[in-house]
């Protein structure tokens, strides 16, 4: 061992970085090289000099001080989003991956943000309606986004705070629910009524109706809940010609009660499109065919109308009516 | 120092510290902060004493940690959070080291933490005998001539010294830290115990 390397062992074997053998080398050359040793004690009287500056433990109060300062900026760094999160574990896991796999993995998350975005598009034309008319599932406000973007209904309001990068975004979410219970269910009753003019599916729209028409047939709420005046709108409106055909036998019991469900089936003696509805009405109106307004309606229709089918029905109503009267 | 109670220690700690990572990293405050109190106590020492000043400690701790707030996912668990913790502490040390430096370039006063002024090369470069330093000087001025004798090694040098001598890491560790070798780590050392023996040659 020369001198040069047993200058730089000593530093190391001083702070203990030596191995058992190097510094059993070291031990074998300072015996006898006087310069070296001297070189030793000189290292060691630089290590015991150092320690007049020594390593002072930062007090309690710096600590508090320090940790308090921290805790303010962190609560000022806003909470990472979503989209964030997933980056970072993406970016976590891309390092062992090859370019042909991440490639299909980027492709892959732009085609779910796409067909949830038309989701979201799609849900919010067809259910906004629906929504209008259901308890929202409000999230609370400080609550982030991590739902796919297809339940939400809509976006009600976005805020910026001043100065800052904080936004507040309120929006509604669609919750998918389901209910069971009997005819006699208040909320039931309700849902049927709402699906008599909000589902998009005419076997929903015909099902409501069709229930609504056998309570009414058996007398039950068709007095102050709405379902007479449901069953005329459907009457009215309704493009299915099979829910128009239930909502006016729901209507048959009221037809010489109540002057309103006798004009609605007028309405649908004259301007029906379905000539089936036209004849059932014309049948309907027997117990009221001395009427005057029915009376007008039969003849305008027996004289005037181009079905000889309904023609005929009409005027054998009226021919009736005198036998009744 | 880094001795084996605090090994052990850290490796007791392993096992609850690495789910503490994961629970930081999925975006819990909790286990962040928990991360901080178990770290924050070394992060003031080192910088406390690289610096010399409170404030600047102060600094560094904001910064190391809200650096490592922001930067937790992408710790990969290839080095321990301890020396990932340390790498950011030291790479902010160093920067303060080398602003200290510019800043006090063609100057050899520096005022200590009285206010007082301290003429660093007339002192180290006084020919008197220090056989007895208790006697001389009283043990701050000392400390304050160790600390003017510090300040002349460049920020690396200062750096790897403070990490071996005073903190009492291992050339290992402080290479990773440094992202340089352990050779590297051992040659600075050497250099620097080299420069800080001719600068206080005066004072044995």
């Amino acid at each position: 061992m020369n001198c040069e390397v047993a200058h730089e062992r000593i530093v190391l074997g001083a702070y203990g970085e030596l191995t058992d053998e190097q510094a059993h080398e070291l031990e074998r050359h300072l015996a006898s090289c006087p310069e070296c040793s001297h070189e030793r004690q000189q290292v060691r009287a630089l290590q015991s000099l150092a320690a007049a500056h020594p390593v002072a433990e930062p007090d309690a109060n710096l600590i508090a001080r320090s940790r308090l300062r921290l805790e303010e900026a962190l609560d000022a760094v806003p909470p990472k989003r979503w989209y964030e999160r997933l980056g970072e574990s993406i970016a976590k896991g891309v390092a062992g991956l090859q370019a042909a796999p991440v490639a299909a993995i980027l492709l892959l998350i732009i085609g779910a943000g796409a067909g949830t975005l038309g989701g979201y598009e799609f849900a919010q034309g067809r259910l906004a309606h629906v929504v209008a008319h259901r308890p929202p599932a409000q999230p609370p406000d400080s609550q982030p986004v991590d739902s796919a973007p297809a339940e939400i209904a809509n976006i009600s309001s976005i805020v910026r705070e001043p100065n800052s990068e904080l936004i507040e975004v309120r929006y509604n979410q669609i919750v998918p629910q389901r209910i069971e219970g009997s005819l006699h269910d208040p909320a039931i009753r309700q849902l049927l009524m709402l699906a008599t003019e909000n589902a998009s599916s005419a076997g929903v729209r015909d099902n409501s109706v069709g229930l609504l028409a056998e309570e009414c047939r058996a007398g039950h709420g068709c007095k102050g809940e709405g379902f007479r005046d449901v069953l005329m709108t459907s009457l009215r409106y309704d493009k299915n010609g099979g829910v128009r055909a239930k909502a006016l036998e729901g209507l048959q019991p009221y037809v010489s009660e109540d002057m309103r469900v006798r004009d609605a089936v007028l309405e649908a003696v004259l301007y029906d499109s379905d000539p089936r509805i036209r004849t059932a009405a014309i049948s309907i109106l027997e117990p009221v065919e001395a009427d005057t307004s029915v009376r007008q309606v039969l003849s305008s229709v027996a004289n005037t109308d181009h079905n000889p089918h309904i023609r005929n029905a009409s005027r054998e109503v009226l021919g009736r009516a005198p036998v009744i009267q | 120092m880094d001795g084996p109670e605090r090994v052990q220690e850290r490796q007791q700690t392993r096992a609850p510290e690495a789910e503490l990572i994961r629970e930081a990293q999925a975006g819990s405050r909790a286990a962040f902060d928990a991360l901080v109190r178990q770290y924050e106590q070394q992060v003031l020492r080192l910088a406390l004493h690289l610096t010399g000043s409170e404030h600047d400690a102060e600094d560094i701790y904001q910064e190391a940690f809200l650096k490592a707030f922001r930067y937790i996912g992408n710790f990969r668990f290839e080095c321990s959070f301890y020396t990932w913790i340390y790498r950011i502490v030291t790479n902010l040390c160093l920067d303060q080291l080398r602003r200290k430096k510019t800043r006090r370039e063609d100057q050899s006063v520096v005022v200590d933490h009285s206010g007082d002024e301290i003429d660093v090369l007339a002192s180290v470069s006084d020919n008197r005998s220090f056989s007895n330093p208790g006697k001389e000087l009283d043990r701050k001025m000392l400390g304050e001539r160790i600390q003017a004798a510090l300040n002349k090694l460049t920020p690396r040098e200062r750096m790897v010294f403070e990490l071996k001598h005073y903190q009492g890491l291992r050339l290992r560790t402080i290479g990773e830290m440094l992202n340089t070798t352990e050779e590297t780590a051992k040659n600075t050392l050497f250099r620097a115990t080299k420069k800080l023996r001719s600068q206080l040659a005066g004072l044995r």
